[in-house]
């Protein structure tokens, strides 16, 4: 059972998320999920307990109007899929800059994402059990 | 920006967040201006899990995204991979799962009365909320084996039963906690000094409270009568639900709807337990998830969002969760703008922050 989901492009989306708001609908999440070619940002909306969805289609690192002169709320999940997909969301209200969501590296969700660092000891630095001396009889 | 404003950084670590975020409160002769809010310092990416393991193993996993509503979290994720594979759950499956939730609530509620009692250095309240909260916890282990971590609900309904004799006996049970509920909610909101720390204080509007997404009992202090329990989800239409809203806009109308969810908690349990259906509590769940949904929860804290999507393999490829105290957090800094700096501490806590959910 899939939802029903209305496709915009992104120059329709600010427009249509005003639509929404007008029309009495709450903000209820943004979802940023990878697409076969793309990455799919989905905006969800309840009125009176009843979801309906908006979905822009975005390469990535594309740039993205901001929603939060619409809904001033959605600034987290903006900074969200800033710091963990890369885009970037123009005339964001609140930009942390990459520091809302700390990660050890870069945009972690993205589908090439750099591997975590993992610092190793090398062996011969790595320190010596104690050989116990011998007792002298 | 005049040369009276002081940037003071609040957090991550403070007395009274027993988990880290932190807040650059910006403050002009002891009144905040502007709160801005930081997290990511218990960041997980739990999310990102999915791909390597089994969806029916995943249950495990999304349970463990928070320690006081882990209940929720595995309800609300199994609703959704069941709605994905059109998975009807036995009547006694989605009773059970309701009972457990609001077992939970219970659980929550008393759990943040304490703390926040604590916080305000009312010490004997925080014992009197805790031992009450433990009945509840013995409640919870008793039936499903686990205190904190239930593990007991699984793709296609729950793994235990709860026998006839142990429903009458946690019924009766309830009783003597609906007493003494009674007198410790009475002491949160009638006491002088409950009051002084809690009227007029950290105030959101209706319409801010709505247009910055508030959920739970924040949103339904400032009035918005929205619950998930009123929408058609587990055993709530069957049994009845009204939500309990306040129109106080402040951190008393907060406190008041959690304590009056205590009473409504207990009273829902009664409706579930009498009208209990009999039958099996789970059905066999063959083949693997395709296509996608967004599965919707009423936690302790509020709606609670998990977005599942699949292609038909026994790995899901997306995973996403949006908590309540993530969407409460614009609310929050809107609360604090114009407070004293001294009322922060509980201005915060009002929201009842669980950082470990909205880090996953």
């Amino acid at each position: 059972m899939n939802p029903e989901i209305e496709m915009k492009s992104v120059s329709e989306l600010v427009s249509a998320v005003e639509g929404l708001k007008n029309d009495g609908c709450r903000l209820v999440v943004m979802t940023c999920s990878p697409a076969p070619d793309a990455y799919d940002i989905t905006y969800t909306f309840d009125k009176v307990g009843n979801l309906s969805h908006i979905r822009i289609n975005a390469e990535e690192g594309a740039e993205i109007p901001s929603i939060t002169g619409v809904y001033p709320g959605a600034f987290v999940y903006e900074n969200e899929i800033h710091d963990l997909y890369g885009f970037t969301f123009r005339g964001l209200s609140i930009d942390f800059n990459g520091t809302f969501i700390r990660t050890s590296v870069p945009y972690p969700f993205r589908k090439q994402a750099a591997e975590p660092k993992v610092t190793k000891v090398p062996k011969e630095t790595a320190p010596q059990a104690a050989v116990p001396k011998e007792v002298e009889k | 920006m005049t040369d009276r404003r002081t940037i003071i950084p609040f957090g991550p670590q403070h007395p009274v967040l027993p988990e880290p975020i932190h807040l650059d409160l910006a403050v002009e002769d002891e009144h905040v201006v502007e709160a801005i809010p930081s997290i990511g310092y218990v960041h997980r990416g739990l999310e990102s899990l999915v791909p390597t393991r089994d969806y029916q193993d995943f249950v495990f996993i999304a349970e463990r995204i928070c320690g006081i509503c882990s209940f929720t979290h595995s309800s609300t994720y199994c609703q959704g991979i069941e709605a994905m594979m059109g998975v009807e759950i036995p009547e006694r499956a989605r009773y059970l799962r309701t009972l457990w939730g609001e077992y939970s609530r219970i659980h929550s509620h008393l759990l943040w009365l304490g703390l926040f009692a604590d916080a305000l250095g009312f010490e004997s309240l925080f014992y009197a909320a805790w031992k009450l909260r433990e009945s509840i916890l013995n409640d919870l282990e008793k039936t499903t084996g686990g205190r904190v971590i239930q593990s007991v609900c699984k793709v296609g309904g729950v793994r235990r039963d709860i026998p006839e004799d142990t429903l009458s006996s946690m019924a009766f049970r309830l009783d003597a906690l609906e007493d003494e509920l009674q007198e410790l909610t009475t002491v949160f909101l009638g006491d002088y000094t409950m009051k002084k720390r809690l009227c007029g204080k950290g105030i959101l509007g209706k319409e801010q409270a709505y247009l910055l997404g508030a959920v739970g009992p924040v949103a339904r202090g400032s009035g918005i009568p929205f619950d998930v329990r009123m929408t058609d989800y587990l055993a709530y239409q069957d049994i009845g639900f009204k939500p309990v809203v306040s129109d106080g806009c402040d951190g008393y109308a907060r406190c008041e709807v959690r304590c009056k969810e205590l009473f409504q908690s207990v009273e829902l349990i009664r409706r579930l337990i009498s009208d209990m259906p009999e039958g099996e509590a789970a059905v066999t769940v063959k083949g693997n998830p395709d296509g996608e949904y967004f599965s919707r929860s009423e936690q302790p804290r509020g709606e609670v969002i998990h977005y599942l999507r699949g292609n038909g393999t026994k790995n899901l490829v997306q995973f996403r969760v949006r908590t309540p105290t993530l969407t409460n957090v614009p609310a929050l800094v809107e609360m604090l703008k114009g407070c004293d700096l001294a009322d922060v501490p509980q201005i915060v806590l009002t929201i009842d922050p669980c950082i470990g959910c909205m880090e996953r």
